[in-house]
């Protein structure tokens, strides 16, 4: 199903290409190669592109968590992204307050920060949610606001700012600042290019152990399982004798965690410093569309990071060689998650006669539109 | 036969699902002016055939007659204009409207364009209901008619809308034994008057009471035509399962030991925030089934739940040996002891997405058990715990990784059994333990309590079934709008129980 939502996309999004007078094959194939390195034709560097899919990646799949760890429960996190900047501007405090520290202490220090500050983004919308009952769309969307002009105030006239007129912050300490895979060495040539035009850094590793830890705690611990009885059938979990309050608290805590995580990776790992860049910042969003189509499992999650990852770093490379605005990116993203919400492929599917198939059981993961529904239930316990 | 003729035909009627063959060449025929019993199991094809009957579901093949003429019924509009009416077992009605405007839904007497004639909606309905003798007060709000009076007034739509052939899915589930009686009455008047009533049941002395003839269904076939008058229970049983089975559960006398649960004068809420429990008090003794008799929605769902931990009392006492437990809440309840087999088996007794091997740990996920400090799954103890529990208690599945969902309704129900028993509880709360499950299943249930009780467990037994409540307790309370009015021995006549269920009759205070 999301398989197929994805290639719908693709038709779709090559139908418009042709309307607009371009080339799809074209199109396409600038986004091969931006993506994956493959069927270049100006000479781009395959090692080069697979790296920049690889760094835009990495965010997405801890976001990808943070999404699908509530919608185990039964809750809809919008909120990626301000906890994502949430996590992010405590790594870049960290990171420049106690810039003399070592890198051994001070790396896990601006990681764990991030963290924290992320799980307290998530955790207000927990406790609203658990207590009067708040619905978790709308306080994790609003909470996005805040963080966004959070990020603008302490970088524009703010404590955080560089120096006035500029709009970032100060860089923050070398000894916080996440190695990349490859030694940053120039005379070093690695695939035709110095290594220092590789980026990807050590975030992948932890970012997959983040996955990792996800599955795990999903389907091998009491918390887990709890988590995923609260979001089936809430009078279930409570018979078992589930607080539904707590587990919903604690959900948006882990979940949370995992945004800010992306947020410190991002800062400690690629910019170092906070930039209005952030201001724009989609990669908490994305992660909505990773988490559905990855039906909320670990590999799946994996599997649509990389898509996605993929479609942003090829964007660019579709724009230089055949002149298609990469814009078009935004409308593929856009049409596969419309198309998973809406389940055309199912409908389609249903039109076409002989392929009547026998209904489907139910996967996992209930499907985003019941899912959107369910954003309309009303709160958990009264009493 | 065939000189009568017969109101319903259908013919060679066969119909695919995936993976299942619900009807199977079905013949079922009707005569004009009988009562006609569809007996089977839950699956065995009743409701298909009858869906079919009122142009919900399309047979692939096979061929209906209506008194006698073809008839293509593509919907339920063309059943109705042919005359059948089908009463479902969940009413389609609107609290909050008047009788008479839920009698007239769809179908109102217009006084110009859009003006609801209520004056003449009365009328009609006042006529329809002497010339049937169904008493009802076209002027009274749905909600807040008994069961039995919603159940008549679901009746007299059907009638309205010009009905001739009446199919009753399940109509004396909700029923007290007094509103049953009185429902019979109605129908066998109905048919004095010329109509034609597919009775559809499962509930055998019921159905050898009001019907002419009886078919049995099986798996999606027709496996017998019975004339009600040469039959009896076990004929009819043995059809339904394909197999022998006991009917009457098998016990010795109960030896009743120490009082394990004393429950003291306890109140409780409704959902609605109504009391539900207005003082209950009864001790429930080692090695005995106490069980509650009543109509439902007096109190008996409150009670458990708040035996069970999941609701919160207002006030009383509830003792587990000398402990209070008033205050404990479910997992608490169940770490003390306290087993509960809930009403709700989809919604709330198992979470339906979950294999067996997961539900086979609801509630217990972080018992040392199960689980290493609380925190990781010992998924093999797991394993092995689920393989054991579903050999024990027969739980028909090709592994223990099937989700519940995907289970019968009596293999459902065996999981949640089975959890709850082997636990060694010393109180096991049963609510409806057999509520929906074929007969197989029930035979096993009630023996699996008869044999729980007499390894020592306390069991406190709730069900809307009469017949299972007397077959099943050794004592049986009575309860009435949230109170216990007596306790009886399980030997009391129904009707005595049918009358302290409904408010009347002399009490004979709980006495134990």
């Amino acid at each position: 199903m999301p398989i197929g939502s994805v290639i719908l996309a693709f038709i779709i999004g090559a139908l418009i290409v042709a309307v607009t007078g371009a080339n799809p094959f074209d199109a396409y194939s600038g986004l091969l190669c931006g993506g994956f390195g493959i069927a270049c034709s100006q000479g781009e560097n395959p090692a080069l592109q697979l790296s920049n899919t690889v760094v835009f990646m990495i965010p997405l799949l801890t976001t990808g968590v943070a999404v699908a760890l509530p919608f185990r429960a039964g809750l809809f996190n919008i909120g990626a992204e301000g906890q994502l900047l949430a996590g992010s501007v405590a790594c870049t405090a960290i990171g420049i307050k106690f810039a003399g520290l070592p890198a051994p202490v001070l790396i896990p220090m601006v990681l764990i920060g991030g963290m924290l500050a992320g799980a307290l983004w998530a955790g207000v919308a927990g406790v609203l949610k658990a207590t009067v009952g708040a619905h978790e769309v709308v306080t994790t969307i609003m909470l996005n606001y805040v963080a966004q002009w959070l990020v603008r105030y302490l970088i524009i006239g703010g404590p955080l700012q560089l120096a006035p007129g500029t709009s970032r912050s100060s860089p923050i300490g070398v000894n916080a600042q996440l190695p990349t895979l490859l030694p940053a060495d120039n005379s070093l040539i690695i695939f035709g290019l110095p290594a220092s035009v590789f980026r990807v850094h050590w975030g992948l590793a932890i970012a997959l152990a983040a996955v990792g830890a996800f599955a795990f705690l999903l389907w091998r611990t009491s918390l887990g399982y709890e988590i995923r009885a609260v979001g089936q059938s809430q009078k279930a979990a409570r018979y078992a004798g589930v607080s539904v309050r707590r587990t919903i608290i604690v959900t948006m805590l882990i979940a949370g965690a995992f945004s800010g995580l992306a947020g410190a990776i991002q800062i400690s790992g690629v910019d170092h410093s906070l930039t209005d860049k952030y201001f724009s910042d989609t990669t908490g969003f994305d992660a909505i569309a990773v988490a559905l189509l990855g039906l909320g499992s670990a590999v799946g999650i994996i599997l649509a990071a990389v898509l996605f990852g993929a479609l942003h770093s090829g964007g660019a490379i579709m724009q230089s060689d055949s002149g298609i605005s990469s814009n078009l990116v935004l409308v593929l993203q856009a049409l596969i998650l419309f198309s998973i919400a809406a389940n055309f492929v199912g409908q389609i599917a249903r039109l076409i006669p002989g392929i009547r198939r026998p209904q489907a059981l139910p996967p996992e993961l209930p499907p985003a539109a019941p899912l959107m529904t369910e954003a309309a239930a009303p709160p958990p316990e009264p009493a | 036969m065939s000189d009568q003729l017969l109101a319903v035909d259908m013919r060679n009627i066969r119909r695919q699902f995936p993976g299942v063959l619900a009807n199977n060449d079905v013949v079922f025929s009707v005569r004009a002016g009988e009562i006609h019993a569809l007996v089977g199991e839950n699956g065995a094809g009743k409701s298909t055939l009858m869906n079919i009957l009122y142009g919900l579901i399309h047979p692939d093949s096979g061929e209906i007659l209506i008194n006698g003429k073809q008839a293509h019924i593509t919907g339920p509009r063309d059943a109705i204009s042919l005359g059948i009416g089908m009463v479902h077992q969940h009413f389609m009605l609107i609290p909050v409207f008047s009788v008479g405007e839920n009698i007239m839904l769809g179908r109102e007497p217009v006084a110009g364009p859009d003006f609801y004639d209520r004056g003449r909606a009365r009328k009609e309905i006042n006529d329809l209901t002497k010339k049937y003798g169904l008493a009802l007060d076209p002027d009274a709000r749905m909600g807040d008619m008994p069961v039995g009076l919603q159940q008549r007034a679901e009746i007299v739509k059907v009638l309205y809308r010009g009905a001739s052939i009446l199919i009753l899915d399940e109509p004396t589930g909700v029923l007290t034994p007094q509103e049953t009686k009185e429902l019979f009455v109605v129908l066998r008047d109905l048919v004095k008057s010329g109509k034609t009533i597919i009775f559809i049941s499962h509930k055998l002395k019921e159905v050898l009471d009001i019907s002419d003839r009886i078919t049995v269904m099986r798996r999606g076939r027709v496996v017998g035509h019975l004339t009600t008058k040469e039959t009896n229970e076990e004929a009819i049983a043995t059809l339904m399962v394909g197999r022998e089975v006991l009917l009457r559960v098998d016990k010795k006398p109960a030896k009743p030991g120490a009082v394990v649960m004393k429950v003291e004068n306890v109140t409780a809420n409704s959902d609605q925030g109504v009391p539900a429990l207005k003082g209950v008090s009864f001790e429930l003794r080692q090695g005995e089934i106490l069980g509650i008799a009543g109509v439902e929605g007096n109190g008996q769902s409150e009670l458990m739940e708040v035996l069970a931990g999941t609701r919160k009392t207002t006030g009383g006492h509830i003792l587990l040996g000398e402990r209070d437990i008033t205050t404990y809440d479910a997992r608490t309840e169940r770490d003390a002891g306290v087993a509960f087999i809930p009403e709700d088996r989809r919604g709330t007794g198992l979470v339906l997405s979950f294999s067996i091997a997961e539900n086979s740990i609801l509630g217990r996920e972080r018992s040392p058990k199960f689980s290493w400090r609380n925190v990781v799954l010992k998924l093999v103890a797991i394993r092995d715990w689920a393989r054991r529990l579903v050999q024990e208690y027969d739980v028909r599945t090709p592994t223990i990784e099937v989700a519940a969902r995907n289970l019968s309704g009596g293999n459902q129900q065996k999981v949640i059994v089975a959890r709850e028993m082997a636990s060694k509880p010393k109180v096991l709360l049963a609510a409806q333990p057999t509520r929906g499950v074929d007969i197989g299943a029930i035979e096993f249930i009630h023996r699996r309590i008869v044999a729980e009780r007499d390894e020592g467990t306390a069991v406190l037994l709730v069900s809307a079934e009469l017949d299972e409540v007397r077959s099943l307790s050794d004592r049986i309370a009575v309860m009435y709008e949230g109170r216990i009015v007596s306790i009886e021995d399980p030997d009391t006549p129904e009707e005595r129980l049918g009358l302290l269920m409904t408010g009347g009759g002399t009490r004979r205070e709980g006495a134990a």
